[in-house]
């Protein structure tokens, strides 16, 4: 199935799949849609480019090929790359079923109506590929490849466009509006580093390598993000429940390693709670300055980095 | 929440460098497109795939906040329901206790818990001493649960809950109301088992809180559907709350369209009916699946209401007309007929082997979908996670694999 489509030949499992996928009725032929299969096998088996893509198996058999195909979302693959061609039929079925909950998605992401239509109204821009490069018309839908949801990919989207004016925007603001946020004069961040104990610091790393990335990420989004149980249970589809156990779980076990280490570099036990409990909200406002004015990163298309939003800022709690 | 040492937020946020730059060669800068960010929420990414998301995610706040800003509405705005530890039962979405009632409630009315379990069994002992035997014998996979009898409190149908466990926090108001049901069955089984679905699944319902306060909507009636013949752990049945007594509302289950009469009703549950459809199904239906979750709207997708929550997350959905199927993680495949009113628990299963990968598209076939017809697809095929294809020819009662 992954073979160049031939003019008039495609596979029998692509023909199944295309029939699946109800293409036709979009009006997209059995060799344009093996050809968008087979754009999506390569994008993740084969691409030697620097895009993300952990599952890069350059010598994955054809099977492997073939059940990936059939585990993707057909359906909506169809529709998007219809509408990304033009077909009107598509862009009917697409508007009917996603227009309405993507003015919503925009409004609960934004929480402003006028920016909420804003967003929405470049959205759909994007994905009409209004926004011409070179003269050609090109839809944002046709990087939609199925993985997931059509509804989820345009909610994704969407947060990372918004992501990007945001950070747009914070780059924008004035000297002044960063006085008056507490963000003074970035530029005179000093290491984060040297203001506490090179023992602590290496303690706790080695506490966090221990963890799972999955454990490291639950930290980071509770901790760090501010971010609701519930939140991290919907990213990481457990039960609220169990995301706080494992939160429980988690800050008792680094507290015991890190006391650990410390005390096998010699601390007494009190120093070394002296030493955990250091107060380091002094680094963390450095950090947030150095955050905000590191803006090299290509994170989503023409945006850089943004700094973490506060706490409980994207709670709905 | 047990606070961590301000430490650790520093390393978190700058890590060691050797783990800035994972093994995969993924640096913090080279970012997982849409596509991958939402195959990660929706939990249909490869293991490894998944593991190199989460080792980017531990690492961008970016792409966290990307991934929790495009969570779906429903996901954030209440928690799900409780109960991991009553792996076998599926509810629809009823209640979603906040995040501090349930840092509160949760381990630490468990023995709380416990007590009510024990009100339970000693009000089923109290309403019909000579039935308790019935009530405690193990229920079985499938119950289909009846509306209950106008002199009864409102009752939600639930799932099958071995009695001989304690029922989770959230059951603990049960007391007060169990009390007050005073259902008076025709057969024994039947009876026993109508008391513990409404008794036990009544302060699901009690608890639902915000969300079902939004939700009220008029009385709907709703009989048995038909069971598929393959086995499955649970059935799902919305039923009629009567006007004049203690109402609970059911928040997920609730097209307002629907007013049956209450002979209608009464005579369904004293003769537990055979499979008959009661409820008239909503007239225009919407989907989606939200983190897991199936949504429906009635109002073109203005507003949504979560219409079903089962245990494992849901991934796919197909429906045509009134009928919808939808299926999720670990072999979960529910279907209803009636536009979601109530819900059919499938378990598709071939020589004895029953489907455990998950479900990840469902499709309905055949030439009845060509027209307006409300005839029931010819095909159900539903593609696995690990590849495979499983064809029902007859409405989800026998699969083949293909």
């Amino acid at each position: 199935m992954t073979k160049p489509a031939q003019p008039g030949h495609v596979p029998d499992a692509t023909a199944a799949l295309y029939e699946r996928s109800g293409a036709a009725a979009y009006g997209m032929s059995a060799e344009r849609f093996a050809a968008i299969l087979d754009e999506v096998v390569h994008k993740y088996f084969l691409s030697g480019s620097a895009q993300y893509s952990a599952q890069r198996l350059p010598h994955a058999s054809a099977q492997q090929k073939a059940d990936f195909c059939a585990g993707l979302r057909l359906e909506e693959l169809a529709l998007a790359r219809a509408c990304a061609a033009g077909n009107e039929r598509a862009w009917q079925d697409f508007i009917s079923r996603y227009r309405q909950k993507l003015h919503g998605m925009a409004l609960h992401i934004t929480r402003d109506g006028a920016h909420a239509a804003d967003l929405a109204d470049s959205l759909f821009a994007d994905l009409y590929g209004m926004n011409a490069r070179e003269q050609v018309r090109k839809s944002k839908l046709l990087s939609y490849t199925g993985r997931g949801s059509l509804e989820g990919w345009l909610r994704t989207v969407m947060a990372q466009e918004f992501i990007n004016r945001y950070r747009k925007q914070k780059r924008t603001v004035s000297l002044e509006e960063q006085t008056e946020e507490g963000i003074q004069f970035a530029a005179a961040t000093p290491e984060p580093a040297c203001t506490s104990d090179p023992r602590l610091e290496a303690a706790t790393d080695e506490a966090l390598a221990e963890l799972s990335s999955e454990d490291r990420f639950t930290l980071a989004s509770y901790y760090l993000d501010g971010r609701t149980l519930a939140e991290i249970a919907a990213t990481l589809g457990l039960h609220e429940s169990s995301v706080s156990r494992r939160l429980d779980r988690l800050a008792t076990g680094l507290r015991k390693r890190i006391l650990a280490a410390l005390r096998m570099q010699g601390m007494s036990h009190a120093q070394a709670v002296e030493a955990m409990e250091a107060d380091v909200r002094d680094i963390r406002l450095n950090l947030r300055s150095r955050l905000t004015q590191d803006s090299a990163a290509t994170t989503f298309p023409g945006s850089s980095k943004i700094p973490a939003r506060d706490a409980g800022d994207g709670s709905t709690d | 929440m047990i606070e961590v040492p301000k430490i650790v937020y520093d390393r978190l946020r700058s890590p060691r460098k050797d783990r800035a730059l994972p093994d995969t060669g993924l640096s913090e800068r080279e970012h997982p497109d849409a596509d991958l960010l939402t195959a990660f929420v929706e939990q249909t990414l490869s293991a490894t795939e998944r593991d190199d998301m989460l080792e980017h995610l531990a690492l961008c706040g970016d792409c966290r906040e990307v991934i929790v800003l495009a969570l779906p509405i429903a996901d954030v705005a209440a928690a799900p329901t409780p109960a991991e530890t009553e792996a076998d039962r599926a509810i629809p979405a009823l209640a979603k206790p906040g995040r501090s009632w349930l840092n509160l409630a949760w381990p630490d009315l468990r023995w709380a818990a416990l007590a009510a379990g024990v009100v339970v069994a000693a009000s089923l002992l109290l309403v019909h001493p000579g039935r308790l035997n019935q009530a405690l014998l193990p229920s079985s996979n499938r119950q289909v649960a009846s509306p209950a009898p106008p002199v009864s409190g409102a009752q939600i149908a639930s799932s099958a809950i071995p009695s001989s466990i304690a029922p989770p926090p959230e059951q603990l108001p049960i007391s007060a109301k169990s009390k007050s049901n005073k259902v008076r069955p025709n057969s024994e089984m039947q009876l026993s088992k109508k008391l513990k679905a409404g008794e036990i699944a009544a302060p699901h319902t009690a608890q639902s809180g915000m969300m079902v306060a939004n939700n009220r909507k008029e009385p709907l009636q709703a009989g048995p559907v038909p069971a598929a013949p393959s086995t499955g752990d649970v059935t799902l049945a919305a039923s009629t709350p009567p006007p004049t007594t203690e109402t609970v509302e059911v928040s997920a289950a609730a097209p307002a369209l629907v007013q049956a009469s209450p002979t209608e009703g009464n005579l369904m549950a004293e003769n537990a009916a055979p499979p008959v459809l009661k409820a008239k199904p909503p007239l225009s239906v919407t989907w989606t699946i939200t983190a897991g979750v199936l949504q429906r709207s009635l109002d073109s997708g203005q507003s949504w209401q979560d219409a079903l929550r089962p245990n494992h997350p849901l991934l796919c959905y197909a429906s045509h007309d009134q009928e919808i199927w939808t299926g999720g993680q670990a072999g979960t495949l529910f279907y209803s007929t009636d536009g979601g009113v109530t819900w059919l628990q499938v378990q598709p299963s071939i020589k004895a082997r029953q489907l455990s990968s998950n479900v990840t598209h469902i499709e309905l076939r055949g030439d009845e979908l060509r027209g307006d017809e409300l005839r029931r697809p010819a095909q159900i095929l539903l593609s696995t996670s690990d590849n495979e294809t499983w064809i029902s020819v007859d409405g989800g009662k026998t699969w083949e694999k293909h």
